[in-house]
């Protein structure tokens, strides 16, 4: 179960970029599947090709953020809806991937000093001590996003998901803004990919596969939980319902599920979070699109 | 100063569905100047405030702003001169954000939004201040979510987050139209007080025609996309809304007559 607690930690900060898309911005970004692995193919065929930690792993997250631009370029400037955007970004990643990773499927980090290394060797991996140790990093993360979205620019970057019109006659550039958020967003998913490859030791082609889902269950789960008023709220439920999901991964795969099981355990664990509270998220989700509809109906009468 | 310059839009130019809603309009509003518009649904009255506020953009004429030609400038550019209030007491405010944040982001329209902390212990104070001059109490409650707020609550706000940073022009789209009489009322006395401090150019569409005669120093009437009749500010003060509705009445038959001509 400790294991269990470490990789929820560390998927805690794709959640933390999860949240920043699907609850602030209101945009379900698919970019994350392919995202995760760029970050992660990048920093791995960095690593085996000697360039220093922490230079390969800013190279990944750049290059997240990148992916996170293509998607809010083709949704902005292209008017492509969100949904759609993001799956043409992550469709056209897989590709990008394979190409980073010199053609392969896979790049093992066999051998190669990671950040890990230092723990594995003294046997910390596993312990509460490594426990502690990532979510302190995770508390820092959430600790940046909380304070970037009380600034001038992060609030206007929670108006434009909250009320569009809104924040377009109050003189913000809505669509800059969500490039923006989208860059933040993929550049922390991205980030949590370089962690996982050095964490299991290899990239791997498909490691990004229903990520989004797992994503959503953190933050869809953490807010049933945790609830959702405040921004810090919101940023430490996202975080512990990354903690909670693999928990309930675990429990799953110690009762007789195996690992191919995990993506339909997955679906339904979002369902349900999205299904028994009928006076959580979900309503308040589609509240705001109503107004936002009767909006669009009354500018256009 | 607001010009507007024989204006032209068309709404699904090309189509059958093609409708002209503003038709070679032309309206000067000068420093300090409040003009009320009145007309029936689909005079193009709201379509005027959205061509000011840069929601829509032109086919032909020129928007002009403090002599500042903004034909082409986009609404979140605009912004820096241009404030409304919208009769969707929801449409003017973020719900989920509280109401200090709300006023940080309308204190800031048309600044620059960087990494600074949007709202500080000293903003907080004068958020405090200006929310007093509304009377409603919403300075105890800085930091409630302004989704809680009732709709004349909201509204109250949105004209205080409209009217702070004192934009160069001020547009009034029908905003007491979805409140109970008295918040309306509440309404239009705030809004009569905050043009009066900040001596706002200002816009305001209405269908009440007391508060057309009521608020403002000029009066216009709006039908099929152009100004048919203009109030001047001495007149102002001596018309009635009998007057007004006769004018109105002669205008539209009128129009009805030519159309039987052509028919």
């Amino acid at each position: 179960m400790i294991i269990a607690l470490e990789i929820g930690l560390l998927y805690a900060i794709m959640a933390l970029g999860v949240y920043l898309t699907y609850r602030v911005l209101d945009f379900p970004d698919l970019t994350v599947d392919g995202s995760f692995t760029t970050g992660a193919a990048t920093c791995a065929i960095l690593l085996v090709s000697d360039v220093p930690i922490a230079l390969a792993m800013i190279a990944g997250t750049v290059a997240g953020m990148l992916a996170g631009a293509v998607t809010g370029l083709l949704h902005v400037w292209g008017k492509i809806n969100p949904l759609l955007a993001g799956i043409l970004t992550q469709i056209a990643l897989y590709s990008v991937n394979l190409r980073i990773m010199g053609n392969r499927a896979n790049v093992p980090l066999l051998r190669i000093e990671t950040l890990f290394s230092g723990l594995r060797e003294d046997q910390l991996l596993g312990t509460w001590i490594s426990v502690a140790l990532f979510a302190v990093v995770v508390f820092a993360v959430g600790a940046m996003l909380y304070w970037f979205l009380g600034t001038s620019y992060g609030v206007g970057m929670r108006a434009t998901g909250d009320n569009e019109l809104m924040a377009r006659s109050q003189g913000i550039n809505t669509g800059v803004t969500k490039i923006v958020g989208l860059m933040i967003s993929n550049g922390l998913v991205a980030l949590c990919g370089t962690l996982v490859a050095q964490y299991q030791g290899f990239s791997d082609i498909s490691m990004g596969i229903g990520l989004i889902v797992a994503g959503l269950a953190s933050v869809i789960v953490g807010q049933a939980i945790f609830g959702m008023t405040a921004v810090w709220q919101a940023i430490t439920a996202a975080a512990l319902g990354s903690v909670i999901y693999r928990g309930v991964i675990q429990i799953a795969l110690n009762n007789g599920f195996n690992p191919n099981d995990m993506k339909l355990v997955s679906a339904v664990l979002v369902v349900l979070a999205l299904i028994l509270p009928a006076w959580g998220p979900l309503k308040n989700l589609r509240l705001r699109r109503r107004r936002n509809k009767a909006l669009m109906e009354g500018a256009s009468a | 100063m607001l010009k507007l310059v024989n204006v032209t839009k068309r709404f699904f130019p090309g189509t059958i569905n093609e409708r002209v809603a503003l038709d070679d309009l032309s309206l000067t509003l000068h420093e300090g100047d409040f003009v009320t518009v009145i007309g029936s649904n689909g005079a193009g009255k709201s379509t005027m405030l959205n061509v000011v506020a840069g929601r829509y953009l032109t086919e032909a004429g020129q928007v002009l702003i403090d002599d500042r030609d903004v034909t082409k400038m986009a609404e979140h550019k605009r912004a820096s001169w241009v404030a409304r209030v919208f009769q969707d007491p929801m449409a003017g405010t973020s719900p989920h954000l509280t109401i200090e944040e709300n006023l940080a982001i309308a204190f800031q329209r048309g600044e620059h939004r960087g990494l600074r902390l949007a709202v500080t212990k000293a903003k907080r104070e004068v958020f405090r201040e200006a929310l007093a001059t509304l009377e409603l109490g919403l300075e105890d409650r800085l930091q409630m979510r302004v989704g809680m707020l009732s709709g004349g609550q909201r509204q109250a706000l949105s004209l205080l987050m409209a009217t702070y940073a004192q934009p160069a022009i001020l547009l009034l789209d029908e905003h007491t139209a979805a409140l109970d009489p008295s918040r309306a009322e509440l309404i239009t006395r705030l809004t009569g007080e905050a043009v009066a401090r900040h001596r706002l150019t200002t816009l305001m569409v209405t269908h009440n025609m007391h508060q057309a005669i009521e608020l403002g120093n000029r009066l216009i009437m709006m039908h099929e996309g152009k100004v048919v009749l203009e109030v001047d500010e001495a007149e102002k003060k001596t018309i009635t809304a009998d007057r007004l509705l006769e004018e109105f009445s002669k205008i539209k038959g009128a129009s009805l007559s030519d159309r039987t001509l052509l028919d």
